[in-house]
């Protein structure tokens, strides 16, 4: 087969490939980064690389506008080698750091009464022994045991291999006194299941930490809390971008990457690196004790179905094929060196259970959180992330579903998207007289994009204006430079390109109404499901508690006039933040907690979305601003019938 | 009346033990109320429970089966109303009729056209149920000859309609062992059409104009022994017809009146009443004319009435023509969910320009959906490709994949050798210019 | 024992359109047509009214058609080339109402002018004393074009004007209201894109009462279970109040019916389809008539066959009135 020579940037080497290959391959050739956040599907265009020399054959020329071919630029992960070329690799956008930890820090105090010796799995025992001699010539390892079953009562403590190797120095150096770190785990008061995380020689104070870690794998984000499991104190948060970003933004890319070769493993460094890095992180940031990742024993992990497969290693292929089984919910207890991850090697690894492939540990972990499965009222859990998944119910029963939202609402999927950081458009107001919009933009500078909360903002400004109708069709009648014919169809303009940080025009497209209609039509259509599938009208909902990081930059009064949220009075919605991984410190904390997380994902229903029509008649009804049927907003209606001067035909 | 899945839950122990094989009661209790599942699949419901339960889940309708060797027509165990609410379960049986009068000859020859006509509907082979023998000729002996001259051609169930109850008796002898339905008894012959439906455990169909008339001789065949029952409402018209059918129903469903809680039976002699006994309520058709012609469109209408509108709306997967394409005009891929579909349809009519719309059978999901699910992938598209011949039907091989599915656009090259396989726009909207400023330029 | 029939008392009803307009009126029409009003599902009379029975309309062209079945083509030759003749011979085979539906392109293959559509749509009403509907021909930028020269050419005749979509119903609605007409709004069969569009129709200000709404209902073998059932569901929806649903439905099963293959198709077909002619017929009235059934208002048909056999059944569910009272 013919090979070719690829130069990227101009470099002096050219790498030498087979005909057919394709520029990201070769790309990796030559240890140029080219970041595929669809994950080499063609679909996200953020691959795009210009050809300076020779030609391509492009699959796909998705994202590229006319000129934009001429000139030679071309998507990376669908463009096949069929000569020698020449290419440049344009800057990489960098992954953005938006997650100042300060901001998401959030006050915690531990439980009220919380004890260690009667909360807590992890427990600390400090043991002395006599000094064997000629007599007494009983091995390390029996003297342990016994000292184990006499003094503390535990029959068969489960004491891996490379700690049976400790035993001998630590007990030597600790002149017969070590201190004992056991996971006693079970309801089950007589036969608990006991197994050793460490032994260290000598007796530590009595009131010293005990490290644990609350985690949270996220799509998009991963956050990690340090607790000292002594107080229950939470001394460091942390959270960075999952490192699997860059192969794949959503869990569907994911578990694309994940079947190609190599591709599982990748992945599972990836997210294992990126919470070796928050270990590290955390226990720098810790103050008056010094903590090193070795030192801490156990962690627990919550996150979606898909995450927890990558985070371990597992195949997560039959996640997305119907019917959509995983091949887990309930993980078996790890240990630290068997993932990978930079604490104790010995250290307990604790994944939390999920409920079905798209209703994950992230889920069940926000249940307990937020207190749902302890609650009088009729209340509603969501959780907006590059999912949406949410949950109906109280104490007495529960049901969940997820439906594929898309990621529109963190600015992805649209063309002048973009995630919540400086230079992001966050709210926007419309003159209705002239059309012309204002707007406010995070950290005060030009504008480079919208992100989730400006577009949702947006929307809600347009409808109310007349700009678009209830379809999303814009309004061509209006008397408005700013709706024009674009690239892609009609589109509005936000923000000629004099104002902008790049000088182009920010625009909303007819194609982006329709990416955000969709994805808060599957919200709220999952709303309606759920309700519907237990027979309980949606406005007898007396809470709407609403978790996950979106949570937080949600205007309520715009998502409810876009039906994205129900027309429920303001004070019935309460942000909780990221319920997930204060879920996973609740259950670090607490054996009980843990227990109920379980009980949480053992009774929690869940519906199949595509089961049946159901879902997508909630769905048409939803495609509509706000709703079809207009009596489940009556707020809106009223305030859209004042703005349009209206009246209700009879 | 039904319970609704929470009120179910309520009466279920609660305790998520998963032996039923769901994840939990509440699970169990949706299956229940959407008669998915048998109760007996809970091995801890209480008495009480299964007392209050099982009352709510008797049937309102009898489930009422025609058989003969090898042959069961059913009819009954309908839940609703409209057919959007649920389904409609049991097709209605069509019988084609044949007379006593007829000629030995053609009798033969008409029951052995009705017991051998098939016809492929998608895929599907559709066919008459049974034969419905009228004696208009009012004769035994004739009865009893065009039974025996339709057996020898014919195995499928039967119907026999006579006033004359002799004559009625005279052609069971011919059907041992099945269960034929006979009538119509009315108010004067009910006692003897009874006592022969008992001895012969066949089906009884009762006639009368008024709702009141059937009540009276569906209760009075009870107490006589027969359960199986068949109402004929004699309408005065098509549309008395249309009430007397739906308030049947209705008082059986809504009511849980008992004494109509019956299949009914509709002669039909005009088209009009064909398409009416099947979109409202018959539970057996029995045909005047035997014809082609109007078979087929009847055997398709009654498939459509009845398929499950709870699956995804689909549209038949295959190959469609757009504004008069040519062989060489370009191939756009879809799958066969309905709205997929109708978007792409439009765009490309509404712009003009000639194509082809290559339908694949994605089980009626959209592009991504059945992508993510695995059902839209490049094995399904060159399936679609072969089963529509186009191969030796294009002149020039052009496939142009929906831009969500970029990604496939490798495998569906490595699975069509000699075919172009170009990604179109992700949306429809963008497929009129893409159409002209990709396919048309080169 | 005297059964108990329940009987359904619904809170709204279908609304009370009229088409067409007599010369007192404004218009040139000999008779006018009104449908809907129904305050009960398709021919309840023994718990609510169905004050108009559902009308007949037979589908015409402004020119002879390309695409249309031999078996049509056939059985209208004497006058397909002229619409003024055309739809005189429609409304002597029982139509209620004329469908003119206008082609994208004359006689001679160019686009059809403006001027040509307003001729061919006067000379339809000169020869006829029935209300007329007009659809476009198909394409956003045509019909706009052709449809605001008809409706200003023929204010006050109350003509319905067509095919409102929800991609281009602006234009339409507006000529239409500034000229007295009526629109129909097509939907994809979907009960909520139904809604959705007669609700955007309405916030431009056409009143509710001048819209007719076209659910598409497929043919008999291609999806008409669809179009039953958004029928049936629509119908509920505007008895149970819900405003947005309450217009009379128009329904096209001779456009649905003579483009499936089964009617299309006269050689190389199953023996076990049978005659072609009859075939066909049986394939338009059975998939008209199901669709009455199911609370078709106008039901637009291609076969003078056919109009017969539907007349004559609506007339006998009509007429079951009197075995109720």
């Amino acid at each position: 087969m013919a090979e070719h020579k690829v130069t990227f940037n101009h470099q002096a080497e050219p790498v030498v490939v087979k005909s057919g290959t394709l520029i990201t391959e070769a790309a990796r050739l030559a240890g140029i980064e080219i970041n595929q956040p669809c994950g080499g599907q063609g679909r996200c265009g953020r691959c795009v690389v210009q050809v300076i020399d020779g030609k391509v054959r492009q699959r796909s020329a998705l994202r590229l506008s006319a000129e934009d071919i001429s000139l030679g630029y071309c998507l990376a992960c669908q463009s096949i080698i069929e000569g020698d070329i020449s290419v440049i690799v344009p800057e990489q956008e960098k992954i953005e750091r938006r997650l100042v930890t300060d901001r998401t820090a959030v006050e915690v105090e531990p439980p009220l009464g919380y004890s260690p010796e009667y909360h807590q799995s992890l427990k600390r025992y400090f043991l002395s022994f006599a000094e064997p001699n000629y007599e007494d010539q009983t091995d390390d390892l029996s003297r342990l045991q016994k000292q184990l079953r006499v003094e503390l009562g535990f029959k068969d403590v489960e004491i891996p291999l490379s700690l049976v190797r400790k035993i001998g120095s630590a007990l030597r150096e600790g002149n017969w006194q070590v201190t004992v770190y056991l996971n006693v785990n079970g309801s089950n008061e007589s036969e608990p299941h006991v197994c050793m995380v460490d032994v260290l020689p000598f007796h530590c104070e009595s009131d010293s930490p005990m490290w644990g870690a609350a985690i949270d794998i996220g799509t998009t984000t991963v956050t990690l809390w340090l607790v000292d499991l002594w107080t229950g104190v939470v001394h460091a948060q942390v959270s960075e971008y999952n490192a699997q970003i860059r192969r794949g933004e959503d869990v569907i890319s994911r578990i694309i990457y994940a079947d190609k070769e190599g591709g599982l493993q990748e992945l599972q460094q990836l997210v294992v690196g990126t919470i070796n890095q928050l270990i590290e992180l955390a226990c720098k940031r810790v103050k008056h004790y010094p903590v090193q990742p070795e030192d801490i024993l156990k962690l627990t992990v919550a996150g979606n179905t898909t995450m927890m497969h990558l985070f371990l290693g597992i195949p997560p292929s039959y996640i997305r094929l119907a019917p959509f089984i995983p091949t887990f919910n309930q993980a078996p207890f790890l240990r630290a060196r068997e993932i990978g991850l930079s604490a104790n090697p010995h250290a307990i690894v604790d994944c939390l259970p999920g409920v079905a492939s798209y209703v994950g540990a992230d889920i069940t972990a926000g249940v307990l959180s937020a207190g749902l499965d302890d609650t009088q009222k009729l209340t509603l859990f969501l959780d907006v992330g590059t999912n949406g998944e949410m949950v109906l119910g109280s104490k007495e029963w529960l049901v969940t579903c997820a439906c594929s939202a898309g990621p529109a609402f963190e600015g992805a999927g649209v063309r002048d998207g973009m995630r919540a950081t400086s230079g992001a458009i966050e709210e926007v107001w419309i003159h209705s007289e002239t059309y012309e919009p204002s707007y406010r933009v995070i950290g005060g500078g030009k504008p480079r994009g919208i992100c989730g909360s400006g577009l949702i903002s947006l929307l809600a400004e347009m409808f109310m204006t007349g700009v678009i109708d209830k379809a999303g069709n814009l309004n061509t009648q209006l008397s408005t430079s700013r709706i024009r014919e674009g690239e892609h169809g009609m589109e509005y303009v936000v923000a000629w390109g004099e104002e902008t940080q790049h000088g182009k025009d920010i625009v909303i497209t007819r194609v982006d109404i329709d990416n955000l209609l969709r994805a808060k039509a599957a919200i709220y259509a999952g709303f309606l499901v759920l309700a519907q599938s237990v027979g309980v009208p949606l406005e007898e909902t007396e809470q709407v508690l609403i978790g996950g990081s979106f949570g937080k930059y949600l205007n309520i009064e715009k998502s409810i006039q876009i039906g994205l949220l129900p027309d429920l009075p303001w004070e019935k919605f309460n942000f909780l933040g990221n319920t997930a991984v204060k879920g996973a410190y609740f259950a670090l904390l607490s054996q009980e907690n843990r227990e109920r997380i379980r009980e949480i994902a053992s009774k929690m229903t869940y519906i199949e979305l595509s089961a049946d029509n159901t879902f997508y008649e909630a769905f048409m009804s939803a495609m509509f601003l706000p709703h079809t049927d207009m009596s489940r907003f009556p707020s809106v209606l009223g305030a859209f019938q004042t703005a349009n001067k209206l009246s209700v035909q009879t | 009346m039904a319970l609704s899945g929470i009120q179910i839950y309520k009466l279920l122990p609660q305790t998520n033990c998963k032996e039923c094989g769901f994840p939990t009661c509440l699970a169990f209790a949706m299956k229940l109320a959407a008669k998915q599942v048998e109760l007996s699949a809970c091995p801890y419901v209480s008495e009480e429970s299964k007392a209050q339960l099982q009352e709510s889940s008797a049937p309102p309708i009898r489930l009422i089966t025609l058989k003969s060797d090898g042959y069961e027509i059913k009819a009954g165990n309908e839940v609703v109303m409209f057919r959007h609410e649920k389904t409609f379960y049991n097709k209605p049986g069509v019988f084609a009729k044949i007379k006593t009068s007829a000629a030995e000859a053609d009798v033969k020859e008409l029951a052995g056209r009705i017991n051998d006509y098939r016809v492929n509907y998608v895929g599907i082979d559709l066919e008459v149920d049974g034969i419905a023998v009228e004696d208009d000729a009012r004769n035994a002996d004739k009865m009893q000859k065009t039974l025996s001259v339709i057996r020898s051609v014919s195995k499928k169930p039967v119907m026999l309609f006579s006033d004359n109850v002799a004559s009625i008796e005279a052609g069971l002898s011919q059907l041992s062992g099945e269960t034929p339905l006979i009538g119509c008894a009315d108010s004067e012959n009910w006692e003897k059409f009874a006592e022969l439906a008992k001895q012969s455990k066949a089906a009884l169909a009762v006639i009368a104009d008024t709702l009141d008339g059937l009540a009276e001789l569906s209760e009075k065949a009870k107490a006589k022994g027969v359960e199986d029952l068949v109402l004929v409402p004699k309408g005065k018209n098509l549309g008395h017809e249309l009430i007397l059918q739906s308030q049947i129903r209705r008082l059986a469903l809504k009511a849980n009146f008992r004494s109509l809680g019956y299949p009914t039976l509709a002669f039909c002699q005009t088209h009009a009443q064909i398409a009416q006994a099947i979109a409202k309520y018959a539970g057996f058709l029995v045909i005047d004319q035997f014809a082609e012609e109007l078979v087929y469109p009847l055997l398709v209408l009654r498939q459509n009435i009845y398929t499950d509108p709870q699956k995804p709306i689909q549209v038949q997967p295959g190959l469609y023509e757009i504004n008069n394409p040519q062989p060489t005009d370009p191939v756009l891929v879809t799958t066969n969910f309905s709205i997929t579909y109708f978007s792409v349809a439009n765009e490309v009519e509404g712009s003009g320009l000639p194509a082809y719309l290559l339908v694949a059978d994605a089980e009626g999901m959209s592009v991504l959906t059945a992508w993510a699910a695995g059902k839209f992938d490049a094995e399904r598209i060159a399936k679609a490709v072969k089963a529509a011949n186009l191969d030796t039907r294009m002149s020039r091989k052009r496939l142009v994949l929906p831009g969500a599915v970029a990604v496939l656009s490798g495998e569906v090259e490595a699975e069509l050798p000699g075919w172009e396989i170009r990604v179109g726009p992700r949306e429809a909207v963008d497929i009129p210019k893409f159409y002209k400023q990709v396919l048309q330029v080169n | 024992m005297p059964v108990e029939v329940p009987k359904e008392k619904w809170p709204g009803s279908v609304r009370t359109i009229t088409l067409g307009a007599l010369p007192a009126e404004g218009g040139t029409r000999k008779r006018v047509v009104t449908v809907g009003g129904e305050t009960a599902m398709p021919f309840m009379h023994f718990e609510g009214e169905i004050p108009y029975p559902p009308v007949v309309a037979i589908e015409i062209k402004d020119r002879k058609p390309d695409d249309w079945s031999p078996l049509l083509l056939e059985t209208w030759r004497d006058v397909i080339d002229d619409p003024a003749q055309w739809a005189a011979a429609a409304e002597e085979a029982g139509a209620d109402l004329i469908v003119l539906a206008l082609s994208l392109t004359n006689r001679d293959g160019n686009p059809t002018t403006p001027e040509e559509a307003v001729a061919s749509v006067k000379a339809v009403l000169a020869a006829t004393g029935v209300p007329l509907i007009v659809f476009g021909p198909g394409q956003a930028e045509a019909d706009n074009a052709l449809l605001v020269a008809v409706s200003e050419a023929t204010k006050g005749e109350r003509l319905a004007l067509g095919i409102c979509e929800d991609k281009n119903y602006r234009t339409i609605v507006a000529t239409a209201m500034a000229n007295g007409h009526l629109v129909t709004a097509r939907t994809p069969m979907d009960v909520n894109l139904a809604k959705q569009l007669n609700i955007l129709i309405s916030d431009m200000g056409l009143p509710l009462d001048r819209i007719l709404m076209d659910p598409t209902t497929g043919a008999l073998g291609y999806g008409i279970e669809y179009g039953f059932s958004v029928m049936e569901r629509l119908r509920l929806a505007a008895l149970q109040g819900d405003k947005m649903t309450q217009l009379p439905m128009i329904v096209t099963p001779g456009f649905e019916a003579w483009k499936a293959k089964e009617s299309k198709v006269g050689e190389g077909v199953p023996k076990a389809w049978g005659d072609w002619l009859n075939r066909a017929i049986n394939w338009e009235t059975l998939t008209a008539m199901t669709l009455v059934e199911s609370g078709a208002d106008i039901v637009v048909l291609r076969h003078p066959e056919s109009v017969r056999r539907v007349k004559a059944a609506i007339d006998e569910l009509m007429a079951a009135k009197a075995f109720v009272s």
